[in-house]
């Protein structure tokens, strides 16, 4: 396996941290960005994440030229904050109200492209506690500064010694070590060179996220990977190191049914590429077992695995942004500079 | 005087609309842990933000007190210090991470010293917003060592070793909004530790309990006669000892601290306290030492100094009731090397020293505006020519 990509394509976050210079850039490039934040009732978090990143990348630097937040319907008080915060907040069900409506972090991502204005969307998740500008500016960095690069995730957390005073992480959490490698590494090894696959921080360009379909649910992060790396290749990719990120901890069953969802995400992107054949249907249930008075009893979870198509293919979309039916010059250069 | 004092309620309104630049600073330097003595990251992300500022000169001391200055527009004025310490009462296995809400921010250390900490970063750029200048130099020294064993060595390095004279000083607490403290008491701060051996040659028939011994102590210093005038009194302040439920305590500590506006009566009490221990340590046949970790002595800014005066006009200008009472805090140091100093707080909230602490937003720009007023004071000469009682 050829690994230069670690080494070309891996970024530190302090390597962004000139920020008058991303801001130079950014505007000599005559960028738009859009900061978009997926939400469910993350009334603890939201505040500090938009009074962060709008005091430092839209006051003190011209950075980012909005934030939005895209909620699943919370019941506290989340868009309330949000929006004494100053963010734009929209309901996932309001937007693009014809369509059947799903609930999930793939749709709200998906229904954030039609709201956002960027020509490059930055999507973090909105329960980081130890948020801090870095997150989005170090996305940003080689999106802004690196013409090939079209889309950028964060790795972090787990730090190993490498050498004199620097650290680097290992590798991902529990699913990601026990279930999304092991298929990468089965299927796509190049792939493993994507330290955290399931990191909930990345940046791309809107040509990129518009081109491809948003399964609604956990499998978005997998299903974004194997869909950029088989339109466009591994090199318009980067990782960039974040160092530190505290997450609100899940228990192994929430990770299970996450699990199930990635795989139902990997097998249909196996299919639709025609590299395996399934002869019979699979299951959409994940049944997990609880013992209650001494029986026990399944609880069994629906996971469709429902996705959206490509954003470019809904009418509302392309009028909206004026998408001319033929691929954009972007798509183009994209496909040149995989080539 | 009037001529900046009228200015203030305006001013309430701009810093308002940097709240989110304010809170930002609160939160990513409160956000890291900074227990005295491991002050060192907070210390580094403070020089950060000066820096990113734009502050003249961004240095620290011998002792690494993290110290931005702003260049005054004459020279031969001495500078105006605006101090705010960074340590924390809080280790760094406590959960730092804040919450904030639509006019609150919640967590550990918010109210001791954080928002202090954040304002104290942020008036560089509130100066600039403002438009503000100055004669004076203004120093901004976030000093590590303070609390507790730390003894406020931050402060008294800085001061030592400043080699120019010192116009006045303003310290800034986070809570809360409305105190006056012009004046420190004296102050010696102990700890007891009462160790028994746990060798099984010892001579005791019986092992006494360390935790019982130290409540004999308290009970004792319960017993002392403190005299209202001078203002006297001990607090017992912290205790720890033990290690399981059904086993004798063979170690235990006391923490507490002497306090009153008289020097000599803070070291009859401690000479008291002292005969207390020996005597418990003789009678029971245990080791106690008795430590000092701080000794502060009493010092005062008459009420009718003009610091003290402009700043309660600068408090009412801005509808705040002055709160006074003694602060054994940098205010002490700087006072007691004759330095005019007050100590003021920028907002109100609850549970002060709980790891949910938390603060109200709103009232922290009035008490933003509150600092500014007095640094003007202070530039305006209130505390050139006055010596200190």
């Amino acid at each position: 396996m050829n690994i230069s990509w670690i080494e070309k394509n891996t970024f530190h976050y302090s390597e962004f941290s000139d920020l008058h210079r991303l801001a130079d850039e950014k505007q000599r490039k005559n960028l738009k960005i859009s900061l978009c934040l997926p939400t469910l009732n993350e009334e603890k978090t939201i505040a500090k994440e938009i009074l962060i990143m709008k005091s430092e990348l839209m006051t003190r630097y011209p950075i980012l030229d909005e934030i939005v937040v895209v909620d699943s319907g919370s019941t506290d008080k989340t868009r309330e904050i949000a929006r004494a915060y100053g963010a734009d907040v929209f309901e996932a069900d309001h937007i693009l109200p014809d369509l059947e409506k799903f609930k999930g972090k793939g749709e709200n991502l998906w229904k954030a492209l039609y709201i956002a204005k960027g020509d490059i969307i930055v999507y973090l998740d909105a329960d980081i506690k130890n948020i801090h500008h870095r997150f989005a500016y170090a996305l940003l960095g080689p999106l802004i500064l690196y013409d090939n690069i079209k889309y950028v995730k964060a790795f972090y957390d787990r730090p190993i010694a490498i050498g004199k005073n620097k650290i680097r992480p290992t590798g991902g959490g529990r699913v990601t070590e026990l279930v999304i490698r092991p298929l990468f590494s089965l299927f796509f090894p190049e792939l493993t060179q994507i330290l955290q696959p399931l990191s909930g921080e990345y940046a791309g360009y809107r040509e990129l996220f518009e081109a491809i379909p948003f399964p609604i649910g956990y499998g978005i992060e997998t299903s974004l990977i194997l869909d950029i790396y088989e339109k466009w290749g591994l090199d318009v990719m980067a990782q960039v190191d974040l160092d530190k990120r505290i997450h609100r901890n899940q228990d192994t069953r929430a990770l299970g049914r996450m699990s199930f969802a990635i795989l139902q995400t990997f097998i249909n992107r196996k299919k639709k590429l025609g590299l395996v054949d399934y002869k019979e249907k699979l299951y959409n249930e994940m049944i997990q077992f609880n013992l209650v008075k001494n029986k026990f009893k399944p609880d069994i979870y629906e996971i469709k695995g429902h996705e959206r198509p490509p954003m470019i293919e809904v009418p509302a979309y392309r009028e909206k942004f004026k998408k001319p039916d033929e691929l954009t010059p972007l798509h183009e250069s994209i496909v040149e500079a995989t080539l | 005087m009037a001529d900046y004092l009228d200015k203030l309620p305006g001013f309430v309104d701009t810093i308002r609309s940097m709240k989110e630049t304010i809170i930002t600073n609160i939160v990513l330097i409160g956000q890291i842990p900074a227990p005295t003595f491991n002050e060192k990251r907070r210390t580094s992300l403070f020089m950060e933000r000066l820096a990113e500022f734009q502050v003249d000169e961004c240095t620290t001391d011998g002792y690494r007190n993290p110290i931005g200055i702003i260049k005054g527009t004459r020279e031969s004025k001495p500078p105006i210090f605006v101090v705010a310490h960074l340590d924390t009462i809080w280790g760094k296995d406590i959960d730092h991470y804040y919450t904030i809400q639509e006019n609150s921010i919640t967590g550990a250390g918010i109210m001791d010293n954080s928002v202090g900490v954040g304002i104290l970063v942020s008036l560089p750029e509130i100066f600039r917003k403002l438009n503000l200048s100055f004669e004076s130099d203004i120093v901004l020294a976030g000093v590590i060592q303070s609390l507790g064993k730390g003894n406020l060595r931050g402060i008294r390095h800085l001061l030592k070793t400043w080699a120019s004279p010192i116009r006045g000083a303003v310290c800034i607490e986070s809570a809360p909004l409305g105190r006056l403290n012009y004046y420190a008491d004296g102050m010696i701060r102990c700890e007891v530790d009462c160790n028994i051996s746990t060798d099984s040659g010892s001579d005791h028939k019986f092992k006494p309990n360390a935790i019982l011994v130290l409540n004999e102590v308290i009970n004792q210093i319960l017993k002392l006669r403190l005299p209202q005038k001078p203002r006297s009194r001990v607090i017992i302040g912290k205790t720890s000892g033990g290690h399981m439920h059904g086993v004798i305590a063979y170690d235990a500590t006391l923490g507490f601290e002497i306090q009153s506006n008289s020097d000599k009566m803070v070291r009859s009490i401690f000479n008291s306290i002292k005969d207390i221990i020996e005597g418990t340590s003789h009678e029971y046949e245990v080791d106690l030492k008795l430590k000092t970790l701080s000794n502060i002595h009493a010092t005062k800014l008459t009420f009718n100094h003009p610091l003290v005066k402009s700043t309660v006009a600068v408090m009412k200008k801005l509808d705040l009731t002055p709160i006074s009472g003694p602060s054994e805090s940098e205010l002490s140091i700087l006072l007691s090397r004759n330095i005019p100093a007050v100590t003021l707080g920028i907002t109100r909230g609850d549970n002060y020293h709980q790891q949910n602490a938390t603060v109200e937003i709103e009232p922290i720009f009035k008490g933003i505006a509150q600092i500014i007023g007095v640094i003007m004071a202070i530039d305006n000469g209130v505390c050139d020519e006055h010596q200190l009682d």
